[in-house]
């Protein structure tokens, strides 16, 4: 794993700054009326009973069961530990195309890639706020070389993490399968994980990717970013559509496809969704016109929930 | 069927087809570029469209393609030839219907006969013609007969002619129709629109010549047939008497003309009514024989055959001759049974009269002494014979009334008989009083002979040919002598003795007569019994009383609608015949014969004034007129004589012109969705 070469030029240092703001803003609305606070240390959630036996610790022996019932048992307490959070972003090409991705301010400002490394910062934030180690792993994408930092605490780790996002570009191809496979060989046991992509490879050939995940035992969110209108195939000529990927180029009249767009996008999604559900992940569907905090809340309601119970 | 083409240079516009090719080979590209972050799913619409376009494309090819073909087809002023069912018709402004009348016409189908749906479909042509048109009606059974002498603008007069046709008992002479009906055409083209249900295996072949006929005039025959589909009727071929059990068998033929089998209930009706209940069991399209035995007693005259069929009740009754059967009775009187045969007149009689016995010689013989006289049953008994009976006149009053009703007597001499009881018994009847009985030479010499009859008269007729000559060897030593009597009318002498003397006299007494023989009908007083024409003497006697009704009248078969010719006895004036019902038909005397026509199947008899019958003609329908079956048909007959008749012409540029339209009109639309996809 190499570590990134921070990028200390004005405009990145602003794009941090207005990252951070935003990620600290969602999060703020997200954990308002919240006052729950993480203990280090001695569980103190009971789980169960067990008989004891020469050589327990006999701090763990309830003297009101002996008492009552003159039997030595040993309470058994969850021990709350740290979780472990790694967010994939996937920032091939194709995340860059957006209608508003030209000459939006800042840029990236309206493209899927950016409206990802909102949610990715965001979430990497929120998951700081509540103390756990937090990693990002960016697949593909330009002005970086590849990413792997791997969960840590502290603020400067999160820092880092924030100046990589708010330095990279989309670009290239993210090839998942090779890529979701070298993150899930590296994952950390019993991590959460978050992959942040618009899946636009075939899913037959990455989603078995996504075993190595289920393997370690990591709780898989995966969401699915895409552009509603590049989805709706919602423009009104006949046009030359590429990929900023590359390959060849396409001449289609939105208008006479539209019926079967809309097939082959409810076949894609199912497909997708199907394959992440089997290999016990859950599938969040992020469409670039959604509000972010919606999507955010969506997710860590949920996640709450689970970081809370693991 | 086959294509001709009016321009054939025109499918030389097939090469434009390279147009709508090379058209479809070319692809619109747009010139806008568009970065689209989801190619994986355009990529999978474009594969998507792409099978369907697989289809899509090669069809919108293909309609460009057969637009121009058919294009190129169009111009080139396409007809389809094919062959039609019947001729063409409208258009000659000349039109000739022939009906056919036949028997067969008759046939029910759905409640109506073959003729009055025949008459219908004239009646609904003759509705549809438009002003102007010249029409002329033939009807034809045996006969063709043109019921409108020339063509005609009156479609009224002939509709009438049409509506009052009705059907004969006559046969199916397709070929006289078309002949007149020709003959109404009058050498110049024109259709002929033919009703019939060309029913029968030789109607349509005995017409070809006159079907070629009128195609060489450049008419045609229209044929709007009525046959029933499938066919079915029942006739009666044949009705036959012959020997046979008991008074012998009359064989009837039925033929089923149907496809199905059936059982027909039948009745024969015998001339003095009694009916004789039958059931024939018929095979589809077969024939069925059945034999009816006669009783050993019938008179003679015309039986009927009948059978209940409802498709063709014309052919379902046939007519047969039936002799006498056994129901000639005699009563022989015998006064005089005498020792020995020879001195019998009963012995001799029986053998004259009755040879093999009643049944075959159409004789009955009763024998019973006077006081026997008793059984005479008038109604049963023809003729009585009082055979030297010594005293008539407890009977005489019976034996009177007998012969006015129109009994026979015949009284032959004996030594029984004496003048005064015979004169006084039957003094109104005989024909002359009995004086005495007188020796006219030695018995040993054999006595006198008979005189030569004349054959003129009607009872000697039979010995015109032969036996005359007979008489002179009747010889009698003892005879009656009469008291003088007048001849006449009523009274005359038939036979004499050589001397003058009175033979065989009669006497017409009421509807009867009374015959006296003035010797002895056995060896008594002469040989008469001996000689050769003693038996046939005997039965013309027993016939000329009328021992026998009708029996000796002429037997004919004659068929409806067709001449019958019977030849008349000579002498014989104003016969009269007389129909099934009884009433006078028209018939005319040519020479020795007498011509009629039978108009309906039947009995028909020649009669004269208070005789029996001259000759009696069973009439019956014509027996093919019973098969109802179509063998050949009119339209098979031009077809072979004149295939281009029947070739019709389908102008095709009009609707490929149509086609050319839709062809065009689809392959835009596909294009304009093809377009939209793409």
């Amino acid at each position: 794993m190499s570590q990134p070469e921070p990028i200390y030029d004005a405009e990145s240092l602003a794009r941090v700054r207005h990252l951070h703001l935003r990620a600290r803003t969602l999060t703020d609305a997200l954990l308002m009326g919240e006052h729950r606070s993480r203990r280090v240390g001695q569980a103190v959630e009971f789980a169960d009973y067990q008989e004891y036996l020469p050589g327990m610790d006999l701090r763990g022996l309830d003297w009101r069961v002996w008492g009552r019932s003159d039997r030595y048992v040993i309470k058994r307490f969850e021990t709350e530990t740290e979780l472990p959070c790694t967010v994939v972003l996937d920032l091939s090409g194709d995340l860059g195309t957006g209608d508003r991705a030209r000459r939006a301010r800042p840029d990236l400002e309206g493209s899927k890639a950016g409206y990802a490394i909102v949610l990715a910062a965001t979430l990497l934030y929120f998951l700081h706020r509540h103390g756990e180690p937090v990693g990002l792993e960016i697949v593909a994408g330009e002005g970086i070389p590849h990413v792997s930092l791997p969960p840590r605490g502290g603020r400067n780790h999160l820092q880092l993490l924030f100046l990589l996002l708010a330095t990279v570009r989309p670009g290239g191809q993210a090839r998942l399968r090779d890529a979701l496979g070298r993150v899930g060989a590296r994952l950390r046991r019993r991590s959460w994980v978050a992959v942040v992509s618009d899946g636009m490879e075939e899913p037959s050939e990455w989603l078995p990717a996504l075993a190595a995940f289920a393997r370690r035992g990591a709780d898989l969110r995966f969401f699915h970013v895409h552009d509603p209108r590049e989805w709706r195939l919602d423009f009104d000529r006949p046009a030359l559509f590429f990929s900023p990927e590359g390959g060849a180029e396409l001449a289609v009249d939105p208008s006479g496809a539209q019926q079967a767009f809309d097939e082959v996008v409810q076949e894609y999604v199912d497909e997708v969704r199907g394959g992440v559900v089997r290999f016990g992940g859950r599938y969040l569907p992020v469409p670039t016109d959604r509000p972010l905090d919606e999507v955010v809340r969506a997710a860590v309601l949920d996640d709450v929930r689970a970081l809370g119970a693991r | 069927m086959s294509l001709s083409l009016l321009a054939p240079l025109g499918l030389a516009l097939a090469g434009l087809v390279a147009l709508p090719v090379a058209a479809h080979m070319a692809r619109q590209v747009p010139r806008d570029r568009r970065a689209f972050g989801a190619m994986l799913l355009l990529r999978r619409v474009v594969k998507r469209l792409r099978r369907r376009r697989r289809v899509k494309d090669p069809i919108l090819l293909l309609l460009r393609v057969l637009a121009v073909l058919l294009v190129a087809l169009a111009a080139a002023g396409p007809e389809l030839l094919y062959p039609g069912g019947v001729p063409e018709f409208g258009g000659s402004g000349r039109v000739v219907l022939v009906v056919d009348r036949s028997m067969s016409m008759s046939a029910v189908r759905a409640g109506a006969t073959r003729l009055q749906e025949a008459r219908e479909r004239a009646t609904a042509l003759l509705d549809g013609l438009p002003d102007g048109v010249q029409v002329g009606l033939v009807a034809y059974d045996d006969e063709g007969v043109a019921i409108t002498s020339e063509l005609t603008t009156d479609l009224g007069r002939v509709r009438a002619a049409v509506a009052g046709l009705q059907p004969s008992y006559g046969g199916s002479d397709l070929r006289s129709g078309l002949h007149e009906a020709r003959r109404l055409l009058a050498g110049e083209p024109g259709e002929v629109v033919l009703y019939s249900d060309e029913a029968g295996p030789t109607q349509v072949p005995e017409a070809l010549p006159e079907i070629e006929a009128l195609l060489e005039l450049g008419a045609s025959i229209v044929p709007d047939t009525v046959a029933a589909d499938p066919p079915r009727n029942v006739a009666i071929h044949r009705a036959r008497y012959g020997d046979g059990l008991e008074g012998g068998q009359v064989t009837v033929r039925l033929m089923n003309y149907g496809t199905a089998g059936i059982e027909v209930p039948c009745e024969v009706t015998l001339p003095d009514g009694a009916s004789i209940p039958i059931f024939a069991d018929l095979p589809p399209e077969g024939a069925a024989e059945e034999r009816i035995t006669i009783p050993r007693e019938a008179l003679g005259g015309v039986g009927e055959v009948r059978c209940e069929d409802p498709d063709l009740p014309a052919d379902d009754a046939r007519y047969f001759h039936l002799p006498q059967v056994g129901a000639s009775r005699v009563l022989i009187v015998d006064g005089d049974p005498g020792d020995t045969p020879t001195r019998s007149e009963v012995y001799f009689l029986e053998r004259a009269l009755a040879p093999w016995g009643g049944v075959k010689s159409g004789v009955t013989i009763d024998v019973t002494s006077p006081i026997g006289l008793s059984a005479l049953e008038p109604e049963r008994h023809r003729v009585v014979f009082l055979a030297n009976v010594a005293d008539p006149r407890p009977f005489g009053p019976r034996l009177t009334e007998f012969v006015r009703n129109g009994g026979s007597l015949v009284v032959s001499a004996g030594d029984n008989v004496t003048a005064d009881r015979y004169n006084a018994a039957l003094e109104g009847i005989l024909p002359a009083r009995i004086r005495s009985t007188r020796a006219l030479a030695d018995r040993d010499e054999g006595g006198i002979p008979a005189a030569m009859p004349d054959t003129d008269d009607e009872l000697f007729r039979p010995f015109r040919r032969g036996g005359r000559d007979g008489f002179q060897r009747v010889r009698a030593h003892t005879a009656l002598t009469l008291e003088p009597f007048e001849a006449s009318d009523d009274v005359r002498v038939l036979l004499a003795w050589s001397n003058g003397m009175p033979a065989l006299i009669e006497r017409k007494v009421g509807r009867g007569r009374v015959l006296l023989y003035t010797s002895t009908i056995d060896l008594g007083w002469g040989n008469l019994p001996l000689q050769a024409v003693f038996m046939p003497l005997m039965q013309r006697m027993v016939d000329y009383l009328g021992g026998e009704a009708g029996a000796a009248a002429a037997r004919f078969d004659a068929v409806v609608g067709q001449p019958v010719v019977v030849p008349l006895p000579d002498l014989v004036v104003d016969p009269e015949v007389l129909g099934p019902d009884g009433g006078a038909v028209p018939s005319r005397i040519e020479g020795a014969t007498l011509r009629f026509t039978p108009t309906e199947p039947g009995a028909y008899q020649l009669s004269l004034a208070s005789a029996p019958p001259l000759a009696w003609v069973a009439a019956n329908v014509p027996e093919e007129e019973g098969d109802v079956r179509a063998y050949d048909s009119v339209v098979g007959a031009e077809r072979a004589i004149a295939p281009d008749l029947l070739t019709r012409r389908l102008d095709l540029a009009r609707p490929a012109w149509g086609g050319v339209l839709v062809l065009l009109v689809l392959q835009g639309l596909l294009a304009f969705v093809r377009g939209r996809e793409a």
